[in-house]
């Protein structure tokens, strides 16, 4: 296992700039997830770290060495790709062998470590059948087990859960978390999916337009985005931004509950909302609605738990509030987080806002 | 119930209705022409007959102990190796070139299929001029780059014409097989190639371990029809030498045209063509469990 060093990366492809001036230090044995929209650069990245790519600019460092310059097979590193890859007209077992064979191993030697590596990913009793012969879970773990032979310092995946139903994402992505805790194996993973982020990543770097917009933990990144872009990107439904005169304010949707539902005495922002629509979902409710005054009328969606009983009547206007310390705020302009932020009260005018 | 029975007593006769037509198409000509064959191969016809005296198994005999008929057999075994051989080579070759990127590769795809568009007769009587001792394309060249320092009797000499008539064989059909396989190399999912470089696999290794293997059923079956279509091919040899000089092209198709329509011998040549489509069976059957093989593999 090695550290991983990403310095001031640019990937330009005729003229559409993909990458743009990246850095980022990846620790030894870190899980770190590439999140971003699509086309956002992530996978170009993941791409230039394997070698796939030659970056326009800069240089990528794998433990102490500089490997801008080197073949993919030089790097130590292992890549599991989104269709995993695996050759259709070899067995399972062949399959995972193929790194080693290609570097012709001796086949004692080989059959230990492929022994080794399907052990660890429970596949050894698909070894004779052909990829087509078996399920997607398991053509994704024949696919690991195969980027694990050659003991790479470096895992690098690309989407691998994207192909399974949603209920074999969920199974897998517990065992590859498991897996790699277990092998300590240093890992960029990129994904679309938040959710997917969030449940693997030490740390998240959400990525948008060829640049970084954060890189944190994945609390950090839910409870104190860097922007407005990271704030609507990250959690479903999305934060709730509303422009006052000076600054964007934004409170997530499971914040935003009946006034009613708070016990008196706290710091709350108060804000009266008109529910147009409500979404049952059976753990809980989503009111889609608007503020009405004295804040310029928005859309907003509140999330509201099922346990809670408290009636919002659709088409009327209710009193709903946030506490204070749960709201963010953003430059209006740049869309940049605030630190200190303006108090709000002396900003959202009027007494309604008071709680 | 009986409601039922009836409908799917109408239902099969509307089948039947609508089969009929193919059934008879196939029935006029293949199985009308079959039997006729077979027919004929058992009697003693001449040109023009309906039939003759029934001769039992004469013909075969005749033809089977007939020196003509070994050496067409062996000149039409040289004749089907040797074009589909150099048209699968040829074929694999350009298409693995077809599928690099580079400038003009529409252009050079569409290039590549011309031999297979221009009709037999007119390729033929260019290529006659392109071997023409004196006046031919072929000679002037080579004689010009120093290859060779006097006219090949490219037709004319019978170690010379065989080979003339399976490069031009294999230059006309070789787009069939580019086609086929160009299509293939086209859906072999790039990652394949991207995880091998990384386990460190040589450009080698990737065609071996990767192209060839995708390849493989693909190239049996366009082995397989060239091997069928040269084994009956007759214009291309025909128009080129007549199956000259003295016998040295003459395949078995050009023998039962010989024995059929210069010797008159209906029967003898009905027999040689059922003796061609056996051996022909035999060669498919391998090509089948070949190509059975490569289907398990994948």
């Amino acid at each position: 296992m090695a550290s991983l060093e990403i310095r001031n990366i640019t990937k330009v492809f005729n003229k559409h700039q993909a990458v743009d001036n990246i850095s980022l230090s990846v620790m030894d044995g870190e899980f770190v997830v590439l999140l971003g929209p699509s086309g956002c650069g992530k996978s170009t990245l993941l791409r230039m770290i394997a070698g796939l790519e030659m970056p326009t600019q800069g240089d990528i460092v794998i433990g102490n060495r500089v490997v801008t310059q080197l073949q993919p097979k030089d790097r130590d590193i292992a890549m599991v790709f989104q269709n995993y890859a695996l050759y259709p007209h070899l067995t399972i077992y062949e399959n995972i062998a193929f790194p080693l064979r290609i570097r012709a191993w001796k086949n004692d030697k080989v059959d230990e470590k492929v022994r080794w590596a399907a052990n660890m990913l429970e596949i050894v009793d698909l070894f004779e059948r052909k990829p087509r012969e078996i399920s997607g879970g398991q053509r994704q773990r024949c696919a690991l087990a195969r980027s694990l032979v050659r003991d790479p310092s470096v895992f690098l995946l690309d989407e691998p859960l994207s192909n399974l139903d949603a209920k074999l994402r969920h199974s897998s992505r517990d065992q590859l978390r498991e897996f790699q805790e277990r092998v300590g194996m240093t890992s960029i993973y990129v994904t679309h999916d938040q959710t997917e982020a969030m449940a693997l990543g030490d740390r998240i770097v959400v990525m948008d337009q060829g640049r970084i917009r954060q890189v944190g933990t994945p609390q950090e990144i839910y409870e104190r985005p860097a922007d407005t872009f990271v704030a609507t990107f990250i959690g479903t439904p999305p934060m709730n931004l509303v422009e006052t005169a000076s600054q964007t304010i934004g409170f997530r949707p499971e914040n935003f509950l009946p006034r009613t539902f708070f016990p008196d005495g706290q710091d709350l922002v108060t804000l009266p909302f008109r529910s147009q629509r409500v979404e049952y979902l059976g753990d809980e409710r989503l009111f889609y609605g608007a503020t009405e005054g004295p804040l310029p009328a928005t859309r907003i969606v509140a999330r509201v738990p099922s346990t809670l009983k408290e009636h919002v009547a659709l088409k009327e206007v209710t009193m709903f509030a946030v506490l204070r310390s749960e709201l963010s705020y953003f430059d209006l302009g740049s869309g940049t987080a605030l630190v200190a932020a303006v108090e709000p009260a002396a900003t959202m005018e009027g007494g309604s806002l008071h709680g | 119930m009986a409601d039922a029975a009836v409908a799917m007593r109408g239902d099969r006769y509307v089948a039947y209705m609508t089969l009929l037509p193919s059934a008879i198409i196939l029935l006029l000509l293949v199985a009308v022409p079959t039997v006729t064959v077979v027919v004929l191969s058992l009697q003693e016809v001449g040109l023009g007959e309906r039939g003759g005296p029934f001769v039992g198994l004469a013909n075969f005999a005749s033809v089977l102990t007939s020196e003509t008929f070994y050496r067409a057999l062996f000149n039409s075994f040289v004749w089907v190796f040797g074009s589909v051989s150099l048209d699968m080579l040829l074929g694999l070759g350009i298409a693995l070139l077809l599928n690099k990127t580079f400038v003009g590769r529409g252009v050079a795809r569409a290039i590549a299929l011309v031999p297979y568009l221009i009709p037999t007769v007119v390729a033929v009587l260019v290529w006659r001029y392109m071997f023409h001792d004196i006046v031919g394309v072929l000679n002037f060249l080579l004689m010009k780059v120093g290859v060779i320092d006097q006219p090949l009797l490219w037709l004319n000499s019978r170690s010379m014409a065989m080979l003339s008539v399976i490069l031009v064989g294999a230059w006309k059909f070789f787009p069939f097989v580019v086609l086929g396989l160009l299509g293939i190399l086209q859906s072999i999912p790039q990652e394949q190639y991207e995880s091998a470089r990384i386990d460190g696999a040589s450009g080698w290794q990737q065609f071996s371990r990767i192209t060839l293997p995708n390849l493989m059923p693909v190239f049996l079956l366009a082995a397989m029809l060239r091997t069928i279509w040269t084994f009956h091919k007759f214009d291309i040899i025909y128009l080129l030498t007549g199956g000259g000089p003295m016998d040295a092209t003459t395949t078995l198709p050009v023998l039962v045209y010989h024995k059929a329509f210069v010797d008159f011998e209906i029967g003898n040549a009905a027999a040689i063509a059922i003796i061609t489509g056996l051996i022909l069976s035999i060669l498919l059957s391998v090509y089948f469990v070949l190509i059975k093989r490569a289907e398990d593999k994948q």
